[in-house]
């Protein structure tokens, strides 16, 4: 029966507009708890577990230690103070406070330098206190860096812990911008939690170990340390593939379609890195929409409007910006035309064969019609898997060369193990084969692109470009390869080696931040 | 219980592998003068003197280490001295002459007084070329024989003997707390190495209550 038969409602109390802003904080809250009561409890732990982790990380590397730390600090201090991007002006990148504190912090003479050690004692310390108490400003003029013409994403979140810093002292303002970095971590955690979970439902033990495989590896927990743009591509890339996925075995939905088209603004707005995972998204988003459309073609065109609409208008609302408010050269601030110009430093021009051929040495053996050996060790080794294991600070130390020549044999057991329990489980595989091509274009246009600016680079200033935090966006998948491998040895003792392999990931941080401390204080 | 042994196991051996590595011996260091050995800095005729200002020793420091080119001699007679503003010794090492070159290492006595900078007094009659940084001149930068020399000479100090980590652990708790932001202090390397251990509760109890 209806509750409605018969009887006449009272009309609700009319709220008033001040009534509405006094309870805003409220159901907000309340909204907040109720995603936090939609996601498992060992999802939520794994989000502590990282969180505090990465913290711990943020204390253990001294101040600007992080790989190009000074830059983004320098960007977000810009944004926090003047409420814009930086001018990119040929005037020094740093505010006379970040410049003095690198300086009383001797920071150029530690980074890259293996023996070169900052503030070591009391005296030290106190030459630092009385040169920062002379209050050197803290705005700078927004000079060109690196970093500068990226997009204004997480300079911009970075500006609130800046501004809630119960301390003026940049150190302080830097320690908490810090905790920003460690809560994207956790973030990018819980996403892996949630994709491992969505993508194999029936393994309990899977998402907490793909989750804390990523949560304890330490050069992500190095980047998370850190002021540091990647923390937001990592987690921009994460949610992607969390919702890519989700909508794959669930349905595209409205809300999903503004959810995706949110993401990659977000992603977008970034860092410029999240470009070239936009061919792979763009044709996951056509399967999803193809999908759908053959239940409602309508519908399902809409949603695709939606979706890139959503994406879309931020992206050109910051690149008009870019052009009429922020006066930063050109829509994209000149971020696109720095990483993919032909003609580099000194007239040499880069060809598309030349690209071809360094992106694909980057990863894969030269091929017999292949002139150019562009590498003297092989990256896949030398970049991509010790830089995993670890090359920290600026470059500047690593672990004994034992552990990368006997990681090698671990990283072989794994592989066969993840492929054996592909095999066992391939027809669960094929079920999300299509969403899973689509996330390999993903990650065969990041790869690109990072051998597409590394040999411009390399042309222009003879340094290596590459670095393995350049792959983090594809986290989400070194999860999946670890419960892999867990489960390479059957289900039977799946939890067991989970186990042995979750250990084997804090013990690998574990000896990460012992080796941190012997670096920076010992 | 499968899953509890390996985990036990496991935990077992990262700790016995973290007691060996805290556990290792090696000279350890005690600091610099923040300028690195990357160029030859200053070059300082036999029986010169090379000096620079604001250098102190740190007070646990047992040995001066530097990169010297003798252009194919051996090193001659080294002698490094702190003095005080008033031009008093306030500390001293000397090398014999006959070291090999490059690196050079010279014992110096403690600290009997605040020192304001130090000179290398060059035996011999041959010329020495000191490894250092260059740049711009500053108060800083060294004088050979008086005269500026247009860069700075690198001093790397290492403690007394051989130490392990558990040997380190005071000195490293007060390093720890040094060149942050001023909430920092001596309490925080402990207080992390609790969180951590924090950390490790919670995962392995986590992993006990999903695996198991």
């Amino acid at each position: 029966m209806s509750s409605h038969s018969g009887a006449v409602s009272a009309p609700a109390p009319r709220v008033t507009a001040p009534q509405r802003m006094r309870r805003a904080p409220a159901r907000a809250w309340q909204w907040v708890r109720m995603m936090l009561a939609r996601i498992p409890r060992a999802g939520r732990a794994c989000f502590l577990i990282a969180l505090v982790n990465a913290a711990i990380w943020g204390v253990v590397v001294p101040p600007f230690e992080v790989p190009d730390e000074v830059t983004h600090f320098a960007y977000a201090q810009y944004l926090a103070e003047t409420g814009k991007p930086p001018p990119q002006t040929p005037t020094p990148q740093y505010s006379p406070q970040e410049q003095t504190a690198l300086e009383a912090l001797d920071f150029y003479s530690v980074i890259g330098r293996p023996q070169g050690r900052a503030i070591f004692t009391k005296a030290e310390d106190d030459v630092l206190r009385a040169r920062l108490a002379a209050t050197p400003s803290p705005l700078g003029t927004g000079g060109t860096s690196s970093v500068t013409n990226q997009p204004p994403l997480y300079y911009a979140l970075a500006a609130v812990p800046y501004w809630l810093s119960p301390s003026n002292d940049i150190l302080a303002r830097l320690q908490f911008m810090r905790l920003l970095s460690a809560l994207l971590a956790a973030c990018t955690v819980l996403a892996v939690f949630l994709f491992v979970r969505e993508l194999l439902p029936g393994w309990r033990w899977a998402p907490t170990v793909g989750a804390l495989a990523v949560a304890f590896q330490p050069q992500v927990d190095f980047i998370a340390a850190g002021v540091q743009g990647d923390n937001l591509l990592y987690l921009t890339s994460a949610l992607t593939m969390l919702m890519l996925l989700r909508t794959y075995k669930r349905g595209l939905t409205q809300r999903r379609a503004v959810l995706i088209g949110l993401i990659v603004a977000a992603g977008l707005l970034a860092k410029l890195t999240y470009i070239a995972l936009v061919p792979g998204i763009a044709l996951a988003v056509l399967l999803l929409a193809g999908r759908a459309a053959s239940k409602d073609r309508r519908k399902a065109l809409l949603m695709l409007a939606t979706t890139t609409m959503v994406a879309a208008a931020p992206v050109l609302l910051y690149a008009l910006l870019n052009v009429t408010v922020f006066h930063r050269g050109s829509p994209l601030a000149g971020g696109v035309a720095g990483a993919t110009q032909s003609t580099v430093a000194g007239g040499q021009v880069v060809t598309l064969n030349q690209s071809i051929d360094y992106a694909w040495e980057l990863y894969l053996p030269r091929l017999w019609f292949m002139h150019h050996a562009y590498f003297a060790k092989d990256p896949v080794w030398e970049i991509w898997f010790n830089g995993s294991i670890g090359h920290f600070g600026w470059l500047d130390y690593t672990f004994p060369a034992w552990v990368y020549s006997d990681a090698r044999y671990l990283f072989y057991a794994l592989a066969a193990l993840a492929l054996s329990a592909l095999v066992q489980v391939r027809r669960r595989i094929m079920s999300v084969l299509p969403i899973f091509v689509c996330f390999g274009v993903m990650a065969a246009g990041l790869m690109g692109a990072i051998g597409y600016a590394g040999i411009r680079y390399k042309s222009s200033t003879g340094d290596q470009f590459e670095q393995a935090r350049y792959l983090f966006p594809l986290l989400s998948l070194y999860a999946v390869f670890i419960v892999l491998a867990a489960r390479g040895l059957g289900r039977r003792w799946a939890p067991a080696l989970a186990g042995a392999l979750v250990v084997l990931a804090m013990a690998h941080g574990l000896f990460a931040e012992t080796l941190t401390i012997s670096r920076y204080y010992g | 219980m499968r899953v509890r042994v390996v985990l036990a196991v496991a935990v077992l051996a990262v700790a016995v592998a973290l007691v060996i590595d805290m556990s290792g011996r090696a000279q350890r260091t005690a600091g610099s003068n923040h300028n690195n050995p990357v160029v030859f800095a200053a070059v300082v005729p036999g029986g010169g003197v090379v000096c620079q200002a604001d250098q102190a020793p740190p007070s646990d420091a047992a040995e001066a280490h530097l990169l010297v080119g003798t252009y194919g001699l051996p090193v001659p007679a080294l002698e490094l001295d702190y003095l005080s503003s008033t031009g008093e010794v306030v500390a001293a090492g000397r090398l014999p002459a006959g070291a090999i070159p490059p690196n050079v290492t010279i014992h110096l006595s403690r600290a009997r007084g605040e020192a304001a900078r130090a000179c290398l007094h060059v035996g011999g009659s041959h010329k020495l070329a000191v490894g250092g940084e260059t740049g711009p001149a500053n108060p800083s930068t060294d004088l050979v024989d008086g005269v500026a020399a247009g860069g700075r000479f690198s001093l790397l100090y290492t403690r007394r003997g051989e130490e392990s980590w558990w040997q380190l652990l005071t000195t490293l708790d007060t390093r720890f707390g040094l060149g942050k932001a001023s909430m920092f202090g001596d309490w925080t390397l402990p207080v992390m190495a609790l969180l951590l251990l924090g950390v490790w509760v919670a995962t392995l109890r986590l992993l006990l209550r999903e695996l198991t």
